[in-house]
């Protein structure tokens, strides 16, 4: 008996989670005038939503972008992140210290105080409305810094040395020695920054305003505020799944990884 | 070691690249519209046309992309040096701000402008066109006097046969409009629908629309002073207090729900001729809907002002193809699309003697209700020329919120507060 | 002539000053050097660069289009008799106050649920975790609807119970609260995840010493749980504090700020005075203060928990 209520309220909380996706997804394939209420089956199915929504914004076009610039900042990071990582965790040289205490002080500040001026520096280097200003400046990150430095430290220093004595570069010991044994710490760092520049918002609101070049929450975000949706629910809210699909896909492909690796690091 | 370089260095060479790069002015206008679908509609149309007349010179068109406000929009693309050289729909209040930024064209300076211009315009909205400096950066292009929209099947099925045209007849349908049909124990009738989101330009469609209204076509000021704490506005704010009060109005978000209008849930709104599109589109089956002007004071007498929600076209300056762009501009004005202005997006062209033209006068004859608002359209007020403007509405809907929404102050001292706080920008 | 004789001698004794500093440092100095180099190149461009403007714009007006213009102590003059920043400040520790508590009291019992022998442990754990890897636009988009007064399904499932139909969002009192409990449904699951983690590792030893002396639930719970998660309970306050203090993107699909600017956020306020009323000066100070302020929280949350003895 306990053991029945036990699983039941573990089954109120599971339906407290799903639920409200599964309205939504009710909402996207129903008439306009059938969305509200409880009620998540349909009365009749319709796509006419999804339809309005391919033709009135590139979203298409959108997930591309957010796919690339994804990618491209997610390689970025764990190829210079782990250099950098590499270097102050492994490596002896003058001034060492303080640059990773610079990397712990870079950490902790918050964007809000450079959000302005880094706008303003966008500007002076003409990368607003390009890929760049979504790019280079997040292909660096303090976090990842410091999750790969922690992770190279444990690493034997036997294997590092042997690998030296054999005549190895620097460089050839990060990519051919260090990486396949942290792919644990490599799949973290990836899969948080992928995350985190795949469903950031604010900075693409302030540096890209063509529509050609938006990504995927910005395009959604001002579909949804603006006036194009023409004040249509069902419109509005199968944007919104588009935007949530392929996050959801790969999150059930991959949960074990996702649960992980945002959790060590306890972002969102 | 050679190894160890090569990647930061990369990395550096990189940066170089990017910074060098400096786009190619391509061989094209780029226009700008606003973002509802049916101007977008519209822009297509009247793009495509000029794209097949003009081989040479294509216009490439967007709609602005914005998110809760264009001015945002259009700031960061100036700063950005990625405007585009023509935009559609500019708030006249922001142009004083961008001419002397120095980033707009003055129109005046092409020969043909005044020829073109006179063509179009009355002299008293070229006058208001021109800026301070005395030079012209905008051309008024379309206009949306605010009227009342009502439902009429609703008001005369509740023994009404004329909608509301003073604050006590709309009092009075109001007390039975508003109702709780299934008798659960909520409202689900309202007389009319307010958007009470607190964002400066909300104010333009509700309380400046009922101001202009209520005191025969004041503006917020006079030769540059703050004149707006006056019976008029504090008539406005009681008035439409009492409609929040007494629950007339819900206190509901207007975005991102049903549209109330369409669903039979309200009887009255307070919108522009664009809603005739969105609701001829939309609206259900033996719908009836007819717009009046704005309601005013009981004692109220002489012409039925309103605000016309000017929207302007402005030329950024951009590269050095000024006057093909003006070319374009011309034809953007030109009689044949305002008249597609008015049929695709059901927006009044800024024309003068629109209504004695042949071509426009048919469109009237087959669209009454767009007549209505073409006559409204000799009496609206746009609004001040002042930089602290944007500030000042902001300080009035924040007072408007506090006391018309929730009640939390009187109408006196909202009224009040917004003239000080007015005041205090200006300065 | 002379001058070029002078310039090509000052020339080589630079590089040979260069070459001295060059020598005193070993190989794998150089090596490190190196591989440093993008953190210091995109430090300087991104960090310190808009650092050092940020610092310039505090003391000016500018509105971007035109000059700066030198205002002194101006802006933080301003500050201090800005009634709306500290309404934004004041808004986040109202969500910070509905946020915290319920994140850890529902993270905490969700996570003792699945700490019991159960089956399904991962199922039930990845359905919590779900929304935390879907976008904020997404959950504030559909949040909106099922917050809708009339329509809305919270409000039906209300009235079901016989309970009044709440104003979620439209009023002043409950609109950050409202907020505040979309973004503990979104972020619960991290938290969920990580005190499952504090729990497992709480040694079962202490736990069976408790149950010989025939020890309460609550007893054990208090006694031996609580303390033993307390590291964990110190980042989960703090990740929340953090994330509390960006919040942006909900109440700017949501309310805009509104109603009566109860959920006006810090961030939210900066970005409109920067990109609505052009005040990148002003804007600059808030965005300096506001970190400040951050710094400070999350320094003495820090303190304050670090403290607390460990039973």
């Amino acid at each position: 008996m306990k053991k029945v209520i036990f699983y039941l309220s573990l089954l109120v909380w599971t339906i407290l989670f799903i639920y409200p996706f599964l309205w939504m997804l009710s909402a996207t394939i129903r008439p306009e005038q059938e969305i509200g209420g409880f009620n998540i089956i349909p009365s009749q199915i319709t796509f006419e939503s999804y339809a309005q929504v391919f033709a009135k914004i590139p979203i298409v076009r959108a997930f591309f972008n957010s796919l690339f610039v994804a990618l491209t900042v997610t390689t970025g990071t764990l190829f210079l992140c782990s250099m950098i990582g590499y270097a102050i965790g492994r490596l002896q040289f003058l001034g060492r210290d303080i640059i990773f205490y610079l990397v712990l002080i870079t950490m902790m500040l918050p964007l809000q105080i450079i959000l302005i001026p880094l706008y303003i520096l966008m500007v002076k280097l003409s990368w607003v409305n390009s890929y760049y200003s979504l790019i280079v400046p997040w292909t660096v990150s303090a976090i990842a810094i410091v999750m790969l430095r922690q992770y190279f430290q444990s690493i034997p220093r036997a294997l590092i040395d042997a690998a030296r004595i054999d005549g190895c570069s620097e460089l050839r010991i990060i990519f051919h020695i260090v990486w396949p044994i942290s792919v644990p710490a490599l799949i973290t760092v990836g899969i948080i920054t992928f995350m985190t520049t795949w469903n950031e918002v604010l900075w693409p609101l302030i540096v890209i305003r063509e529509h050609n070049l938006m990504t995927m929450p910005q395009l959604v975000t001002i579909f949804a505020v603006g006036g194009q949706a023409e004040s249509l629910l069902g419109v509005q809210l199968a944007a919104a799944t588009l935007l949530a699909l392929p996050v959801i896909i790969a999150y059930t492909f991959f949960q074990k990884y996702f649960i992980e690796s945002m959790a060590t690091s306890g972002l969102k | 070691m050679k190894n160890t370089l090569f990647l930061p260095t990369t990395f550096l060479l990189l940066f170089a690249a990017c910074t060098s790069d400096t786009r190619e002015a391509p061989q094209s206008i780029t226009y700008w519209s606003a973002n509802n679908q049916y101007e977008i509609d519209l822009a297509k149309v009247v793009v495509a046309e000029w794209n097949q007349q003009h081989p040479d010179f294509p216009v490439q068109h967007q709609p602005i992309p914005e998110g809760q406000s264009s001015e945002e929009v259009i700031l960061a693309a100036v700063v950005g040096k990625n405007a585009p050289d023509v935009y559609s729909n500019m708030w006249p209040g922001d142009v004083q701000l961008y001419a002397r930024a120095r980033v707009l064209m003055p129109l005046n300076q092409f020969a043909d402008f005044d020829s073109v211009m006179q063509a179009r315009n009355s002299a008293e909205t070229l006058r208001e066109a021109r800026s301070l400096d005395g030079n012209t950066y905008q051309i008024a292009w379309k206009t949306n006097p605010i009227m009342m929209i009502y439902n009429s099947k609703m008001l005369r099925q509740n023994g009404f046969d004329h909608p509301p045209a003073t604050y006590s007849e709309f009092i009075e349908q109001a007390k039975v409009i508003t109702a709780d049909l299934d008798g659960d124990g909520y409202t689900d009738r309202y007389m009319s629908l307010l958007d009470i989101r607190v964002t400066w330009w909300q104010r333009f469609f509700d309380f400046y629309t009922f101001y202009i209204a209520a005191s025969g076509g004041k503006m917020l000021m006079q030769d540059g002073k703050i004149i707006f704490d006056n019976p008029s506005a504090v008539a406005v704010f009681r008035f439409l207090r009492f409609l929040f009060e007494k629950g007339y109005c819900p206190l509901e978000k207007a975005q991102g729900r049903v549209d109330a209008f369409l669903s039979e849930r309200v009887a009255t709104r307070f919108t522009g001729p664009w809603e005739i599109k969105h609701a001829e589109k939309f609206k259900p089956e033996g719908f009836e809907y007819d717009f009046a002007p704005v309601p005013v004071p009981d004692d109220f007498a002489g012409p039925r002002y309103t605000y016309g929600d000017i929207k302007s076209i402005v030329m950024f300056k951009t590269r050095q193809k000024s006057q093909k762009v003006w070319q374009f501009v011309k034809f953007l004005i030109s009689q044949k699309n305002d008249y597609r202005l008015l049929e695709l997006t059901t927006q009044l062209p800024v024309r003068k003697n629109i209504l004695q033209d042949s071509l426009f006068q048919n469109y009237f004859v087959k669209n009454p209700a767009l007549a209505v608002f073409a006559k409204q359209a000799e009496f609206i007020r746009g609004t001040d020329l002042s930089a602290g403007l944007k500030e000042i509405f902001d300080a009035i809907s924040q007072e408007y919120e506090a006391s018309v929404v929730y009640g939390a102050k009187s109408a006196e001292e909202a009224v009040k507060d917004a003239a000080q706080r007015a005041r205090l920008i200006l300065k | 002539m002379l001058k070029q004789v002078r310039r090509t001698f000052l020339l080589i004794k630079t590089m040979k000053i260069l070459k001295i500093i060059t020598a005193k440092f070993a190989k794998n100095d150089r090596i490190g050097y190196a591989l440093v180099m993008p953190y210091i190149v995109h430090f300087c461009l991104f960090i310190a660069f808009p650092f050092g403007f940020c610092f310039v714009l505090l003391f000016h007006k500018w509105d971007i289009v035109s000059e700066m213009q030198w205002v002194g102590a101006g802006n933080f003059y301003h500050i201090f008799q800005d009634k709306l920043f500290f309404k934004a400040i004041r808004n986040t520790f109202t969500f910070l106050l509905v946020h915290i508590p319920l994140q850890i009291g529902i993270a905490l019992f969700l996570a003792e649920m699945l700490n019991q022998k159960i089956k399904f442990r991962g199922f039930f754990r990845s359905v919590y975790f779900m929304p935390v890897v879907v976008s904020g636009v997404v959950i504030t988009i559909l949040w909106d609807q099922l917050y809708a007064q009339d329509t809305g399904v919270i409000n039906m499932i209300f009235v079901q119970l016989g309970l009044p139909k709440m104003p979620w969002l439209t009023s002043p009192y409950l609109a950050m609260p409202s907020i505040a409990i979309m973004a503990t449904w979104k972020n619960v699951g991290i938290y969920v995840v990580l005190f499952l983690v504090g729990l497992q590792n709480v040694p079962k030893q202490l736990y069976e010493a408790a149950d010989l002396e025939g020890a309460s639930h609550w007893y054990k719970f208090s006694r031996i749980t609580l303390p033993m998660i307390n590291p964990t309970m110190l980042m989960v306050v703090i990740l929340s504090t953090i994330n509390g203090f960006n919040l942006f993107i909900e109440p700017y699909v949501m309310t805009g700020g509104g109603p009566m600017n109860s959920t006006l956020s810090a961030v939210l306020y900066i970005y409109n005075q920067g990109f609505y009323f052009y005040h990148m000066g002003y804007a600059a100070t808030l965005g300096f203060c506001f970190a400040a302020i951050v710094f400070l929280v999350v320094f003495l949350q820090r303190k304050l928990v670090e403290q607390k003895p460990l039973d």
